[in-house]
């Protein structure tokens, strides 16, 4: 016998709900229970058999509803917490149920099915009665219940055509059928008082509607798409709604003086991926809602993030600082800029006057001027050390250490560096414990660099430094790494220079990305003989490049390890938090943004006018802070460390998953790396764990612009991706650190025209001998075969072979090597297995122990053979395939959208010298739907396939049959793909995807 | 399921221009009867296309039943009848008698009725699909009960041996919607035409030889559901659902999957 059982699941969460200081988020047909002020997972446990959780309900008395599709299911809060499944509750009905509610007793159960009825059961699963209205059996998508009292309940409930249909659960009497909205009514609420209905549609408006009168109130536009769930709050005086556009709204119900209602929209957060939040909550007593989407994230988010600490948003004008600060200022003077420090702000005018902040007592002061400041001036700092340093554009310096409190200088250095007579630029950074690193930049090209170093307490000057600066070289940010000076440059280049050597030349890497100005270079990660640091671009680019030292600090090379780009707007900086995040910050269109890119979600934003202007971001213990400068009013916008998690769960795609592969050649950590390509175009890099089977993810890569449909690791350290458009790419794997490893994209495939249509189906390889070389093949859903080759060293695609099977699409295709021959297997959507002998065909030689040789020749193109054999096993498409080469035999799996799932075997038939092959095995109805995928495994001893139809199943086929031995329901929806993993312990670990992913445990 | 506008430009979508069909969906009808055949029936009288807009299916039945034969050249006592019902309006098409009305609504059966002077109808079909919201459970029930609504007219309407054909979407629960079926035809047959994309669920089933069961009066009635309507099917009366009951794993057959178009027909799933 053998076993399965579900070690991880991450998917669509439909519904979310606070109850003291836990969330309890419904996946699928479970319910995880969080802490949220942690972030701890208290339990999971399986309420429903198969049914999604859809929503539930908490009574006083300690009992839990749940409900969703046709069950319903009444179990008591302290199992929940504890048990790993209540499923010995659930309840099924006879229609779908659209909500469902405690009666005022809690002894007995509502439920609002689609057809307009409210079936009353008490605990014992006994029905009371079934209520309804005469002649409303309309469909309905959404409804919900009010209990008030005894006797007083309502049904609201929303029907797919316009309608809200108000209804007197008791009397069973209908007061209003509302029919404002345009569509579907995706869902409809009482306030707690009673007094307000609202209402939300396909139409992409929120309805309030007096519930006494039945009159339409307002109506409040927003949302970009359909929007799915209402909540009130704040005594019926806010609304927070979530819709398909990844977004929660939070929005006013203001009663005007004449008495008229409007919904105010107050605040927008893009809390999804890609497409649609199903659930909200709202947590008053810590003003904090929860969300959940089809992304399997669950999100907290601040309602209030201005006015928690106080207000976070300060501003002054010169102005306001003469008047309330008795600071006089000059007609015309100006901020010119600013460096933020723990104890507020060191800022200086045009005037030269050096400004203090102190943002306890939230006053300005004077603490000194210097005349040699006026107009031009560069300002910067060291945060840790309360160091600023303001440079003129005469090479004039000022340098200013101050006390905790900023209040007072402690030193003061005057500074006139002769070596440069005008400077354009000068940088700041730590250069070691004890001192700091001033650049100086000035504006003849020929001109070297100039470097500083001096002492943090002495502030005197320990050491002087000049760099040959390249062509075309402009620096614009600076970081001293391990006796390496890393400098950004404009076109995307980053100059590098060892400071312990005498000879200061510069190593060069240069046109990283397209071309825009370097905003950051930030140190990663140390390795024997590397660096790691991460680079930004203000174009939106960012990188990890590794570069090679020697000991004496000589570069030999450099390696651009991970690159991608971010949605939006410029990028201006990153830096790893205190989770191993990668966050980044810039500009978009008018906004300042803090994103976590790692974890795909912004951490703030704040208004500012946008990218041109002066600004300053620093990070300290418990906040950030941002200044910047706009219609010369300075403004300091402190932005808090949420002191929860922003997310209970992380999730993962936005869309279904279209593949997944293992890197099972080599495991990572305690486990193995993965990745998922997705219909929402991106593909993620992941890694799970064998003990503590956590899920983690490292990157989401965007370079793909159409949906994934294939993506598998060929190899340690390469990866292949394909989608529409012609797109294949070729991403080599970093795994040389622990914190994290990198994937970047090394080649992409030459497409048939500039803008190509096709969908690259499947591909596969089979690699040179002694090699990293490799021979690819790539199917196209216009029924054309292409074979490559790809040379590493010069990191090229060739086409050497081309042809076409008819005029079908295809969908698999493998390498395999039988008898010292080349065989391609394609199938195609006819149902067909179809083989290809490319071994005369293609200009390499295969060994007698079967693999490719490369024999030197020229590389010509040649044309693709007519198939060698083809056996029709499928009524039509083959959806997938695998194979395997055993004792002179071909065995090819492949399941089907028949339904089916075959086992065909092909041999070398003596006298025609050609394969043949026959259907050894063939299960018609293998399951209800079509069947999506399927992987060996178990040392090719076991077939596991998965279908929409929910059902995975496994068989063993070790005596060339199909012989189901598991089958299991999984939650994940258009099931569509797998792959296995073989342990050492004899078990297996099989990742199913769809819309979201099932991690199982099989053992024998 | 995000087609780009290009997709859908594909052999079908322009042959379908060509011949003067209103929709590609035309294909998958004609693809369905070259393997069943349930067309070229000489005897087929009345039939009845429900979620008909924009036509194409009815452009079929009225070109197949009534071959080169104009509207007014049709003799009074013609019993040969299209009625074409969908709730959105349609353009006329020759032979065709159109019906703007919702049929999950139980008015519609009297009007079709009516239009077939209370005779019963030889061939009912249902392409019909309603909007999706992305919630493939909730999704998957809406369409079911639409097909269900399809079915508890067609049992009202259609006749002993008659055929039933109507869209599906192959997902979690579609073989419960088998087993519903088995009860009412001598056959069902998920057939998937060449026509309809192979990454798409879609497929239809084919019902064949409608048999009610002996004693069930099928009866459309405003204040009834669906699932009321069709309690009483199962034989054995014992088995009936209960409004609630504990969890209990419900019957599930999964119907013989027939591909139809022949291999020479286009596919649908490639691009050019
Ligand atoms: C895919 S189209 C049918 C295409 C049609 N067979 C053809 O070939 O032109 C689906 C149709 O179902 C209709 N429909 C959906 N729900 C309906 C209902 N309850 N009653 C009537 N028609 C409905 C829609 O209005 C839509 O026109």
């Amino acid at each position: 016998m053998s076993e399965i059982t579900e070690l991880t699941h991450c998917g669509p969460s439909l519904c979310v709900k606070f109850f003291e200081h836990y969330v309890f988020a419904a996946y699928g047909p479970l319910l995880k229970i969080y802490e949220y002020k942690t972030g701890k997972v208290v339990n999971t446990c399986r309420v429903l058999k198969k049914n999604k959780v859809h929503g539930i309900s908490i009574g006083k008395s300690g009992n839990i509803l749940a409900y969703g599709a046709r069950s319903v299911s009444v179990f008591p809060m302290s199992e929940a917490l504890k048990k790993e499944s209540v499923q010995k509750y659930e309840n099924i009905t006879t229609e779908w149920i659209t909500s469902s509610e405690f009666d005022y007793t809690e002894k007995n159960i509502y439920m609002l099915t689609c057809y307009n009825k409210i079936l009353v059961y008490n605990l014992e699963s006994k029905s009371i009665a079934i209520k309804a209205v005469p002649g409303e059996r309309s469909i309905l998508y959404s409804g919900s219940i009010k209990v008030f009292s005894d006797d007083k309940a309502y049904a609201v409930a929303g029907t797919v055509m316009n309608g809200v249909i108000i209804w007197d659960l008791i009397t069973e009497k209908m007061f209003h059928n509302l029919t404002g909205h345009e569509g579907a009514i995706f869902n409809v609420i009482l306030s707690d008082d009673g007094k307000l209905i609202a209402s939300c549609s396909d139409d992409r408006s929120i309805k309030l509607w007096d519930f006494t009168t039945g009159q339409e109130l307002t109506t409040g536009w927003g949302h970009t798409a359909r929007i799915w769930y209402l909540k009130f709050f704040d005594n019926d005086r806010k609304l927070i709604s979530v819709s398909e556009d990844c977004t929660c709204r939070v929005w006013s119900v203001s009663r005007s003086s004449t008495g008229k209602i409007e919904l105010v929209q107050e605040n927008i957060i893009e809390a999804h991926q890609i497409k649609n939040v199903w659930g909200v909550d709202v947590q008053e007593s810590e003003n904090i809602a929860v969300t959940s989407g089809n992304d399997g994230r669950i999100r907290v988010i601040d309602l209030a993030p201005v006015s928690r600490y106080g207000n976070e948003l300060q501003s002054f004008s010169l102005n306001e600082l003469s008047i309330k600060h008795g600071i006089k200022m000059e007609k015309g003077e100006m901020f010119k800029g600013f460096q933020p420090f723990k104890f507020g702000l060191i800022a200086a005018t045009s005037l030269g006057k050096i400004l203090m902040f102190d943002q306890i007592s939230n006053s300005w002061s004077l603490l000194m001027t210097d005349s040699r400041l006026t107009s031009y001036s560069i300002f910067h700092g060291i945060k840790e050390e309360n160091i600023a340093v303001i440079a003129n554009n005469k090479s004039e310096l000022l340098v200013l250490k101050l006390s905790e409190d900023g209040k007072t200088i402690i030193k003061e250095s005057k500074l006139h560096y002769d070596n440069l007579s005008k400077t354009i630029n000068c940088l700041v950074t730590k250069f070691d414990e004890k001192s700091l690193f001033i650049l100086l930049e000035s504006p003849n090209p020929n001109d070297q660099l100039q470097g500083l170093q001096l002492s943090n307490n002495t502030l005197e000057i320990i050491n002087e430094y000049t760099f040959t600066k390249p062509k075309n070289f402009t620096t614009s940010s600076v970081a001293i790494i391990e006796n390496l000076l890393i400098i950004g440059s404009r076109f995307s280049t980053v100059g590098i220079y060892s400071l312990t050597k005498e000879q200061k030349e510069c190593y060069l890497i240069k046109g990283i990305n397209e071309g825009d100005n370097i905003t950051s270079t930030t140190f990663i990660s140390k390795l024997p003989n590397a660096l790691i640091f991460s680079v930004t671009s203000r174009d939106g680019y960012y990188n990890f490049i590794k570069i090679h030292i020697s000991k004496t600090f000589e570069i030999a090379k450099h390696e651009i390890i991970y690159s991608n780009k971010v949605a939006r707007g410029f990028l201006e900086g990153s830096f790893i938090d205190e989770n191993d995040d990668f966050i980044i910050y810039g500009f978009k269109s008018s906004l300042f943004y803090l994103y976590n890119e790692t974890k795909c979600y912004e951490l703030a934003s704040q208004l500012c006018g946008g990218a041109h202007r002066q600004w300053n971001f620093e990070e300290f213990n418990d906040y950030f802070m941002l200044v910047f400068i706009q219609s010369s009013t300075l403004h300091i916008r402190r932005i808090n460390k949420l002191k929860f998690p922003h997310t209970l769960s992380d999730g993962l795609h936005g869309r279904e998953i279209r593949d997944i592969t293992i890197r099972s050649s080599k495991s990572y950590k305690n486990g193995y790396l993965f990745c998922t390509g997705s219909e929402d175009t991106g593909i993620r890099l992941s890694y799970f764990d064998i003990t503590t089977n956590e899920i983690n993810t490292y990157w989401f890569e965007r370079q793909h612009v159409s949906g994934l449909q294939t993506c598998s690791f060929i190899s340690n350290n390469l990866m292949i991706s394909t989608s529409a458009r012609e797109e294949l790419f070729l991403w080599k794997l970093n795994t040389d650190t622990e914190d994290r490893p990198y994937m970047n994209l090394l080649q992409h495939l030459p497409t048939s025209m500039d803008t190509p249509d096709l969908r690259i189906m499947d591909f596969s390889v089979k690699f040179i001998e002694e090699t990293v070389d490799f021979v690819l093949a790539t199917i196209y859903s216009d029924s054309t075969i292409k074979i490559w080759y790809y040379n590493s060293d010069e990191n090229k695609f060739k086409l050497i072979i081309g042809g076409r099977y008819e005029t079908c699409c295809l969908t698999n295709a493998n390498f395999v090597t039988l008898n010292q021959k080349l065989y391609c297997v394609v199938t195609p959507t006819d149902g067909y297995i179809v083989v290809y002998n490319i071994t005369e065909a293609i200009q390499f030689e295969l060994s007698e122990s079967n693999t490719l040789v490369n024999n030197e020749k020229d590389l010509t193109q040649t044309a693709l053979p007519m198939y060698e054999t083809r056996i029709r096993v499928h009524q039509s498409g083959i959806k997938s395939m695998d194979t395997q080469v055993l004792d002179n035999t071909l065995k090819v799996y492949t399941t089907g959208d028949d339904n089916a799932i075959g086992l065909t075997i092909f041999k070398l038939d003596t006298s025609t010298k050609k394969l043949e092959g026959i259907t050894n095995s063939f299960i018609e109805r293998a399951n209800a739907s079509t069947i999506t995928s399927c992987s060996l495994f178990n040392n090719n001893s076991k077939l596991l396939t998965t279908s929409v139809d929910q059902i995975v199943k496994i068989y063993d086929i070790s005596n060339d049959q199909l012989d189901l031995i598991n089958e299991r329901y999984t939650t994940i929806a258009d099931t569509g793909s797998c792959d296995t993993i073989d342990l050492s312990d004899g078990s297996s670990r099989l990742l199913i995807g769809g819309v979201g992913f099932s991690l199982w445990k099989w053992t024998q | 399921m995000g087609k780009s506008s290009k997709d859908k430009r594909d052999v079908y979508y322009r042959k379908a221009k060509e011949l003067g069909y209103r929709a590609r969906s035309a294909f998958k009808l004609l693809q369905l009867n070259e393997q069943f055949h349930f067309l070229d029936d000489p005897n087929l009288k009345r039939v009845v296309d429900l979620c008909a807009a924009p036509g194409s299916w009815s452009q079929v039945l009225s070109k197949t039943m009534f071959k080169g034969i104009k509207e007014s050249e049709v003799t009074e006592d013609d019993e040969r009848k299209i009625v074409a019902v969908d709730l959105q309006p349609m353009s006329p098409i020759d032979h065709v008698t159109r019906l703007q009305a919702d049929i999950t609504h139980p008015r519609t059966l009297n009007k079709i009725l009516e239009l077939f002077n209370n005779s019963k109808a030889d061939f009912v079909c249902s392409d019909g699909a309603p909007d999706v919201t992305g919630l493939h459970d909730l999704d998957e029930y809406v369409q079911q009960q639409l097909i269900m609504s399809a079915l508890q007219l067609t049992t009202c309407i259609l006749k002993e041996g008659g055929i039933f054909v109507a869209k599906i979407f192959r997902g979690r629960d579609i073989n419960l919607l088998y087993t519903q079926l088995g009860y009412l035809f001598e056959q069902v047959i998920c057939a998937k035409p060449r026509s309809s994309r192979g990454t798409s669920l879609e497929a239809f089933i084919v019902c064949i030889g409608y048999i009610p069961p002996k004693g069930w009066q099928p009866k459309l009635d405003e204040n009834i559901s669906v699932q009321e309507f069709f309690q009483g099917l199962k034989t054995d009366s014992k088995n009936q659902p209960r409004v609630i009951e504990r969890y209990y794993e419900e019957e599930r057959n999964i119907a013989e999957f027939m591909s139809c178009g022949g291999l020479q027909s286009f596919d649908s799933d490639a691009t050019y």
